[in-house]
């Protein structure tokens, strides 16, 4: 009977995800991530490359232009969960599909501990206890207890609310843009910026190092991405929400970089260990304080710096905490989503059934991301360890080892986005893109136009010179990195072997309704016709039927 | 260390700069193009906006309009609608047409002041008025004319199965002849105009052949 069958398939069908994030909230849900990364970047990359801290940051951040397009491109033609994992699936194959969600899966439980230890070490300015300096032991036990928290609290089901992130984004976005603007207004002096950068240029190792840094300021955008099945109206609003996220990260990492070099401190600056007097970026740089140079930044500036003290501390560390929960929640998801296309054993779909969460993959990510914490924790927690490292890394500290390991991931899923764009840009001319990368090249390819896109290749170059810098400046994120990437490839090849699914192949995917599904949930309906009709059009030109 | 503030003119420049790219992103980003759908409902909207101004609930001996009193009351506090009840006796034609009607008035104080109370619980003021016609739909359309009303509110009863107007005929009459928008509230198969939401599935009809 075709009434029980429609009903045995609306029973069949799964509940869809409410469409109710508005423009603002998209913002926010990527600014949550993505904001939290200049607090710590900053530190780092001024450790590394002192003078030259804000060129390192202008070429990550016009790389980071490129992913950002990239992103806002993709998100918008193809709006579901999953994000870059995603688009790579579907341009590139499962194999690759795999790699870049693995990589990205090792971003978010980098995410989780990177944020967690900044969070620390923003409270610490208000509570010296925890600082992670003078009190190791006691930095790593509220490191570890956050995330074991933050675990507990994703396994019960408790996040926190939209509304919570869209406050704390505006309210960031208003601190910052107040520390920038008093900070120039009160304490920018040009001739500082040019004596330093001349004073202080790094080595070209160094120069690297800090490019390789600097990118970490700009990873978090493709949580937009994520949310794009969540997003009212996403193929308008993503674009919007994506190119103001790139904007507002780029404005505010070139900022900081060019304010820390040219800012004349409106306290003095204390000496350094050995009772030298010190340089504010190398101040800000030093181990103390890599952890939480933007508060120390903007303590530094004329009236606004006592105010900034005592609240930039408690909203830095709220955002770090948000963006660390997003890496515990991200990972789950993202896993949850690699188990449904086969890309990871159905072990890690498996839900909890008092909960309804997806207890099993916050567990294991969670597990992974107190592992890196014993890693980069050892070397400050015991002495032999510092020997060790100091022998065998050439003594790069904690944050830095997760600093590396999180530019690693991100740099290799942004290059596998852009090879996936370029390829989708040819094997799915059909799908209608409300944003495109600009500077295109159209051409015939099997019949039908479409549009090489330059920036893409542009984008490839820059991301993949920032894996190479990477891999050349960092001892342990060359062998953790490719390590992590070797033993995930070994397991999905065993995996795909042993339940019989094409090991280096790909399954069998209807694109096509799948393209035609997805823009009708989400609401899209004038593109899904576009869609349809580009689909009929591109039929008859590859098999030479006349046009109606 | 000098305490004094020196602002130099290209930091200056670049902070006012910072303040502007940083406004100008945020407006860009919250006023997206909107959709044909959008721009319907917006146009819609304006025209609901336009037309709620003022509203007559009606009640008659046969028009029970409690439900949509309620419903009335809640619109009226979201637009600041005026609001009357009103109750409508019909006079046969045996009877002059302003005979007194004691036991119909009393009912149609009842049911007004059951609307005011209605009304009341929102803190929204309400008019009533009890008025006689020879036929509730025409009294009704006079009524409407007079007032320049925006919106007629009224439930809706069912006369009979083989009545040409299954709804009841002053419906059919003020749904037709109504110079203004008109909205009736019809009865649900529990014999009310708003049922309460059921979490269990309704009986299923038993066969016919198993019928006794």
């Amino acid at each position: 009977m075709p009434d029980s069958v429609s009903a045995k398939k609306a029973a069949e069908e799964q509940p869809s995800l409410r469409r109710s994030v508005t423009p603002w909230g998209s913002f926010s849900w990527g600014y949550s991530d993505v904001g939290a990364d200049i607090f710590v970047g900053l530190g780092l990359v001024l450790g590394a490359a002192a003078g030259a801290s804000n060129v390192a940051f202008l070429f990550a951040g016009l790389v980071y232009v490129c992913v950002g397009l990239a992103y806002t491109e993709l998100a918008a033609a193809y709006p579901v969960a999953g994000g870059g994992q995603y688009f790579v699936l579907r341009g590139l194959g499962d194999i690759f599909g795999f790699i870049a969600g693995w990589a990205v899966l090792l971003d978010f439980t980098i995410d989780i501990v990177l944020f967690a230890w900044s969070c620390i070490d923003y409270l610490s300015k208000l509570l010296p206890f925890l600082a992670f300096t003078a009190h190791p032991w006691t930095h790593f036990g509220v490191v570890f207890a956050v995330i074991a928290g933050l675990a507990w609290l994703n396994v019960i089901g408790v996040r926190e609310s939209s509304a919570f992130n869209e406050i704390v984004s505006g309210l960031d976005i208003a601190s910052e843009t107040a520390i920038l603007f008093f900070g120039f207004l009160f304490a920018f002096r040009p001739e500082i910026l040019i004596h330093t950068m001349q004073s202080a240029w790094p080595t070209p190792f160094n120069l690297m190092n800090g490019v390789s840094l600097a990118i970490i300021s700009f990873v978090g955008l493709e949580s937009i991405s994520q949310a794009a099945q969540e997003t009212q109206r996403p193929a308008s609003v993503i674009p919007r929400t994506s190119i103001s996220l790139i904007l507002t990260i780029l404005i505010f990492a070139l900022s900081y970089s060019n304010l820390a070099l040219g800012l004349q401190p409106w306290t003095p600056i204390p000496p350094d260990a050995h009772g030298h007097a010190q340089a504010l970026w190398h101040y800000l740089g030093n181990e103390d304080n890599n952890g939480a140079a933007v508060q120390v930044l903007a303590s530094m500036i004329p009236y606004y710096g006592a105010l900034a003290a005592l609240y930039v501390p408690v909203l830095g560390a709220i955002l770090l905490l948000i963006s660390s929960n997003s890496g515990v929640f991200g990972s789950s998801r993202i896993a949850y989503a690699m188990s449904h296309t086969q890309l990871l054993p159905s072990l890690f779909k498996k839900v909890h059934p008092k909960f309804r969460t997806p207890a099993v993959s916050i567990v294991v990510f969670c597990s992974f991301a107190i592992l890196e914490l014993f890693f980069a924790a050892l070397p400050s927690l015991s002495p032999f360890f510092k020997e060790t490292y100091a022998r065998l890394f050439r003594g790069e500290d904690g944050i830095t080892f997760l600093g590396d390991l999180y530019a690693f991931g991100a740099a290799t899923s942004y290059s596998f986005v852009f090879i996936a764009l370029i390829a989708l840009r040819l094997n799915d001319p059909e799908s209608p893109r409300k944003f495109k990368m600009p500077f295109n090249i159209p051409f015939k390819y099997r019949g039908v136009r479409v549009e090489f896109p330059i920036v893409a290749v542009i984008g490839f170059a820059g991301i993949f010179s920032i894996l190479i810098f990477t891999m050349l400046t960092h001892l342990i994120g060359r062998i953790a990195g490719p390590s992590w990437i070797i033993l995930g490839l070994i397991a999905y090849l065993v995996y795909r072997k042993r339940k019989g699914l094409p090991v280096f192949g790909s399954q069998k995917h209807d694109w096509r309704s799948q393209q035609a599904q997805i823009l009708k949930n989400a609401g899209e309906l004038e593109l899904m016709d576009e869609y349809i009709a580009n689909v009929k059009a591109s039929d008859r030109l590859r098999s030479g039927e006349p046009a109606p | 260390m000098s305490l004094e503030i020196q602002p130099h003119l290209v930091g200056v420049l670049i902070a006012l700069a910072i303040l502007a790219a940083t406004a100008a992103t945020m407006y860009w980003m919250l006023h997206p193009p909107t959709t044909t759908a959008e721009r319907a409902a917006r146009e819609t909207e304006r025209d609901v906006e336009d037309i709620i101004g003022s509203v007559i609930v009606v009640f008659s001996a046969e028009i029970h309009s409690e439900h949509m009193m309620a419903l009335a009351v809640r619109l009226a506090q979201r637009e600041r609608a005026e609001l009357l009840a009103a109750y409508v006796i019909e006079v046969p034609l045996t009877l002059p047409p302003d005979a007194v009607m004691e036991v119909e008035q009393r009912h149609a104080l009842d049911v007004l002041a059951t609307a005011e109370a209605i009304a009341r619980q929102k803190s929204i003021e309400i008019r009533t008025e009890t008025i006689k016609a020879r036929q509730v739909a025409q009294g009704v359309l006079d009524l409407a004319k007079r007032r320049d009303a925006h919106l007629i509110v009224l439930g809706a009863y069912h006369e009979g199965k083989y009545s040409g107007a299954p709804l009841g005929r002053a419906i059919e009459t003020i749904a037709t002849s109504a110079l203004c928008d008109v909205l009736i509230g019809v009865q649900g198969n529990r014999g009310k105009i708003l049922t309460p939401y059921q979490h269990k599935p309704p009986k299923k009809t038993p066969d016919p052949e198993i019928t006794y």
